[in-house]
């Protein structure tokens, strides 16, 4: 179920969490430019699970960094909800992340100095703000760190610290979560435990997820899958699943 | 190795430009004092050989001893002496001199006053040839009422040819007309002195020298030799009279400058090597992080082949090649400095001969000694460091073994501390000032040692209000300063030597305020202290007792004389006091005899600790030696407290005038008055010695003010210098922030990924700073404190009787610390701030 528009369809039932208009990113000048975005044009529908995929170097973590805000785009528009990202000031840039924005890396996403549960605190208290305990309490609960709040990220296994990360992303309620390769890192029970948990709070709690990854099995926890390419969208596919993606990323691959 | 070296430098180019500065401002410190030192001493060996240039002999009375500040007390000779120098062969010319104190009055009626030099009155010699004073305008002085003036003078003060100027003698001022100007060689003055010149009746008389000379200047016939001549007159020298060159008198003037001169330059000195000594555990702090960044590096370097013994002295190297650089360009602003500071000299009015700056092969070897040698003394530590960097290292997952050796640490730091504590002890009680310095840094270093073991706790501690009120960055910002506790407690070290000396200072200075007021109460009951009123005049006229026992509403009236003599083996300062002062104006609470008794009798009263430390009592005879009369011996009469103004050794006004020559000054006159100190009073004090402006009138608590105020000047001094100290701590607490952000650009970035403020991640660095800078501050206090109550304790006996903490002053030097934390923080907080989030968070 590919399409091979530049345009790529949505379910528009839900609305849109985030956009990218003619979104372009040059690296370098003259000879030595690289177009690591050449203008993609694309939408995340609210309360999906959306996977970017594609080969190393086809600007899929360019991609994510402009949607959100850490990196500036040579040219075109990116949206978080009906927010123009490139509009902002650094201010307001950082509000947007801390309030609006969750992250997961594929590691070092925890303050080494903090406690686990500092950390899933540390947007909330960037802002000043209250921490919504039921939410908190909830959110450790089902992802099974209850008992490690207190520890610092080094007392951690892997899995864990990746957990605490998630939680840490959620506690804001962010209207989008971005996830940048997040099992990068992790071995393949702990990989599959965190996307089972990323694809639960899709379902269960409505979350908008994008989540950038080059594991066809990883993938295959997403409501739909776009394909990049040199920078540009080299297709979608909805309801993936790990062999479709393979078989798909093979032909990418040439 | 060497490219690696080379390289290793270059990408941390910076960093160690930061830590070069450390070195930088020490070595400009060394290089600076010592050329203008050598520039100083170069300008007055020249002028002197310059006003000796013509004078082949100069005849002069031999020296009964060399006191304090090598003055030397020469009597004077019978002017019968000059008729016999005239007949031997050979002599060309011979012209006798006498020479004493005279001070002019500027036409504001104000006395004319040095900085520390003297004010010279001379006789001018009637042959021109012998003169180092050369007429510029008008004519030599020939009648008792003429003088001839320094053009120094006669430029800053406006006097011109034809003029009359009062001048003050030991005896009552005169009024004199000015018959001409005179410089000296290529000087307008003699090296800050003001000169007054004479013919020799008239100097003679002013002088109390009637039929008696100082000097007589010999030149020599054409062809004849000097030495044959040196002695042939030294054959016709009475008893206690000389013949010299006059390139040995040249010489003896230049060198009792120098004397002063060295005085001034290790003071300088010692406050530079201050300033190398915090630099050096910047330098140490900064190699150790560099070392530990650069952990898988060197790691590396291992595995492909590199020895231990490689990695040592590329380390070495590196800070061999930073101290030379450093050091070089010390070396420059030094030279840059000194030729400021001869400016500010000539500013000041002081015309010194022209002569260049001299920069010698010392200065420069010196100078890149020290800066060299300090830089990789400290770096060896770092060095040692890196070579225990194994191979496996170089993996991701190696963590670094720290604190093992926390144990030697303690051991080590604690030995050392104790012995510099018991070195420190001796060096106090003995007044060893070096051995103080040794002792003192020392404990500096034993407590670098120890101090990384109270930094977390103490990080927690201080952090903790800025936790509350900053928040979460407030909170990571303490955190961060108690993640390394080694690094925290290097970097406080500096900042903690730098308060530390400033917290001594300030206990010493609380100290001697507090007690001069009990000190001067103790041992002056009069109303009224009159005093000579500038620090560099020997004294003031002997008229003024008798002007001011005149004034209606004075009842007493007592002028203290002083002199040297020489006591047992030491030179040592007498005090004369009369009998009847006791009862008025002097306190003297004896332990053993009778002061009054004893004053009278001609002996000898000594104080407490004199007599404790050479075993003497009342009764005790032991031999003193006076520059006029010679040898004698004395009978001891009483024995009193200690005492501020009468110092260790006092005699009867009798015995000394007997002994001294009538021409000393008296140093203070005590008033006592009727109605005690008033407005009133002051008031017809002020017009009663309106012609003795050389002379200060204060009541005892205006001059007890004056003293704290003289000490509190002193310290403002000190504290500029040890300023450079501090500022070089806090170059050392931007090094290591800078390092830090460097070292956390992940963790600041994924901060700045999940929400945090530019302002919150400065901030965060900013807490960070001032948890450093209070950490440092308090211990730095701390151990001044001690070295502080320790110092004033020794010093018991000169009259620091009180002990005060000032501990209003720490608050303030602790607020200052926390607000320069501040300052240092800003650099690195705004380099955090700006850290591109994407490249920061980027892992490939």
């Amino acid at each position: 179920m590919t399409s091979d528009s530049a345009v790529v369809a949505h379910d528009p039932s839900n609305g849109v969490a985030a956009r990218a208009v003619d979104l372009c990113k040059n690296y370098g000048t003259g000879e030595a430019e690289v177009h690591a975005l050449n203008s993609i044009n694309l939408e995340f529908g609210r309360g999906h699970f959306t996977a970017v995929m594609g080969p190393s170097g086809s600007g899929k973590s360019t991609l994510m960094h402009c949607m959100a805000g850490l990196d500036v785009p040579t040219s075109g528009k990116t949206f978080i909800g009906e927010q123009d990202v490139g509009a902002m000031n650094d201010n307001q840039l950082t509000e947007l992340r801390r309030d609006h924005v969750g992250f997961i890396f594929q590691s070092f996403n925890l303050v080494p100095t903090l406690t686990a549960g500092e950390n899933i605190k540390l947007p909330v208290d960037l802002a000043g703000g209250k921490v919504d305990q039921d939410w908190f309490t909830l959110l450790v609960d089902e992802l099974k760190i209850a008992d490690r709040l207190s520890h610092r990220p080094s007392e951690l296994s892997g899995g864990q610290q990746q957990r605490t990360a998630f939680a840490r992303a959620l506690i804001t309620h962010p209207e989008l979560l971005f996830a940048d390769e997040p099992t990068g890192n992790l071995d393949s029970n702990s990989s599959a435990e965190m996307l089972a948990f990323l694809r639960r709070s899709v379902t269960e709690f409505h979350q908008t997820i994008v989540m950038v990854t080059h594991d066809p099995r990883g993938a295959a926890f997403a409501d739909r899958v776009v394909f990049l390419a040199d920078g540009q969208v080299d297709g979608e596919m909805l309801s993936p699943t790990s062999d479709a993606v393979l078989e798909r990323m093979k032909s990418l691959d040439h | 190795m060497w490219r690696v070296t080379i390289q290793g430098l270059l990408a941390h180019k910076l960093r160690l430009a930061l830590t070069g500065l450390a070195i930088v401002l020490g070595v400009t410190f060394v290089s600076g004092t010592l050329v203008l030192t050598d520039t100083l001493h170069n300008t007055f060996s020249t002028l002197f050989s310059q006003v000796y240039e013509h004078v082949d002999l100069e005849v002069r009375g031999t020296a009964a001893f060399t006191g304090a500040y090598d003055q030397t007390v020469r009597n004077p000779f019978p002017v019968s002496v000059l008729s016999a120098v005239r007949q031997v062969p050979g002599v060309q010319v011979a012209d006798g001199g006498a020479s004493g104190d005279a001070q002019y009055v500027a036409k504001d009626g104000k006395a004319i006053t040095t900085t520390g030099a003297p004010t010279i009155g001379a006789t001018f010699p009637s042959d021109l040839r012998l003169s180092a004073m050369q007429l510029i305008a008008g004519t030599a002085p020939r009648t008792s009422s003429q003088v001839a003036m320094d053009e120094g003078t006669a430029t800053k003060y406006g006097f011109h040819v034809g003029d009359r100027v009062r001048i003050l003698f030991a005896g009552p001022p005169q009024t004199f007309t000015i018959s001409g100007i005179i410089r000296f060689g290529t000087a307008n003055n003699l090296a800050g002195a003001t000169i007054a010149g004479f013919d020799l009746s008239t100097a003679q008389k002013l002088f109390d020298e009637v039929g008696r000379l100082d000097t007589i200047d010999v030149i020599v016939a054409p062809g004849a030799n000097v030495a044959t001549v040196q002695r042939a007159v030294a054959a016709v020298l009475p008893k206690g009279v000389e013949v010299v060159t006059g390139q040995t008198v040249a010489n003896e003037t230049a060198s009792s400058i120098d004397q002063g001169l060295q005085f001034f330059s290790t003071a300088l000195l010692i406050f530079a090597f201050i300033a190398l000594f915090v630099g050096a555990f910047t330098i140490f702090n900064t190699l150790s992080i560099l070392v530990g960044q650069r952990t898988r590096e060197l790691a590396l370097l291992r595995i492909v082949g590199a020895s231990r013994r490689q990695i040592f002295r590329s380390v070495l190297l590196e800070a061999f090649l930073l101290g030379l650089v450093a050091s070089v360009v010390g070396l420059a602003l030094g030279v840059l400095t000194a030729l400021g500071l001869t400016a500010l000299l000539k500013a000041f009015g002081i015309s010194l001969p022209s002569g260049s700056l001299v920069f010698s092969i010392r200065t420069v070897v010196v100078a890149l000694l020290v800066g060299v040698g300090v830089t990789v003394l400290s770096s060896i530590g770092p060095a040692r460091r890196a070579i225990r960097i194994p191979p496996v290292a170089v993996l991701a997952s190696y963590e670094g073994s720290g604190g093992h050796s926390m144990r030697r640490r303690i051991v080590g730091g604690g030995t050392l501390g104790v012995l510099g504590v018991v070195t420190l002890g001796v060096g106090l009680a003995r007044h060893a000032i070096s051995v103080v310095g040794v002792g003192a840094v020392a404990i500096f270093i034993g407590l670098g040692m120890i101090a990384p073991l109270v930094a977390r706790p103490m990080s927690q501690v201080i952090g903790r209000p800025l936790a509350m009120a900053l928040g979460v960055s407030g909170r990571l910002g303490r955190e961060n300063s108690m993640r390394s506790p080694r690094r925290t407690a290097q970097t406080a070290s500096a900042l903690m030597v730098g308060l530390a000396l400033v917290s001594t200072m300030a206990v010493f200075g609380a100290s001697f305020s507090k007690s001069a007021s009990s000190s001067v109460n103790n041992a002056v009951r009069s109303d009224y202290i009159i005093s000579p009123s500038s620090a560099a005049q020997l004294g003031f006229s002997n008229a003024t007792r008798a002007a001011a026992a005149a004034i209606p509403g004075v009842s007493a009236a007592s002028s203290i004389y002083g002199g040297q003599f020489v006591f047992q083996t030491s030179v040592s300062s007498v005090i004369a006091i009369s009998p009847q002062d006791l009862s008025n104006n002097v306190r003297l609470r004896t332990v053993a005899g009778s002061a009054a008794t004893a004053l009278a009798k001609g002996e000898l009263l000594i104080d407490t600790t004199t007599a404790n430390n050479n075993h003497l009592k009342v009764g005790s005879r032991i031999r003193v030696t006076f520059a006029e009369t010679g040898r004698t011996v004395m009978t001891i009469g009483a024995i009193y407290q200690p005492n501020a103004l009468a110092g260790s050794y006092v005699v009867g006004d009798g015995f000394f005038h007997s002994h001294f020559a009538a021409s000393t000054l008296p140093v203070v006159l005590l008033l006592r008055t009727v109605g005690g100190a008033s407005p009133a009073m002051t008031a017809a004090l002020k017009t009663g010695l309106q012609n003795f402006p050389n002379v200060k009138i204060q009541t005892r608590a205006q001059f007890i003010k004056s003293d704290q105020a003289s000490v509190n000047q002193l310290l403002g001094l000190v504290y500029a210098l040890l300023a450079l100290a501090i500022l070089i701590a806090l170059i050392g607490i931007v090094n290591t922030l800078m390092l830090s952000v460097f070292e956390r650009t992940h963790e600041i970035g994924l901060l700045r990924a999940v929400g945090m403020r530019r302002r919150q991640v400065k901030s965060m660095i900013r807490a960070e700073a001032v948890i450093l800078s209070i950490f440092g501050a308090i211990i730095g206090i701390i151990v001044g404190t001690g070295l502080g109550v320790a110092l004033v304790d020794s010093l018991k006996e000169q009259g620091l009787t009180n002990i005060v903490v000032p501990i209003s002053s720490m608050v303030v030097f602790l607020f200052i610390a926390a607000l320069l934390g501040l300052v240092a923080a800003s650099w690195p907080a705004r380099r955090a701030a700006r850290l591109n989030i994407l490249g920061a968070i980027a892992v490939d």
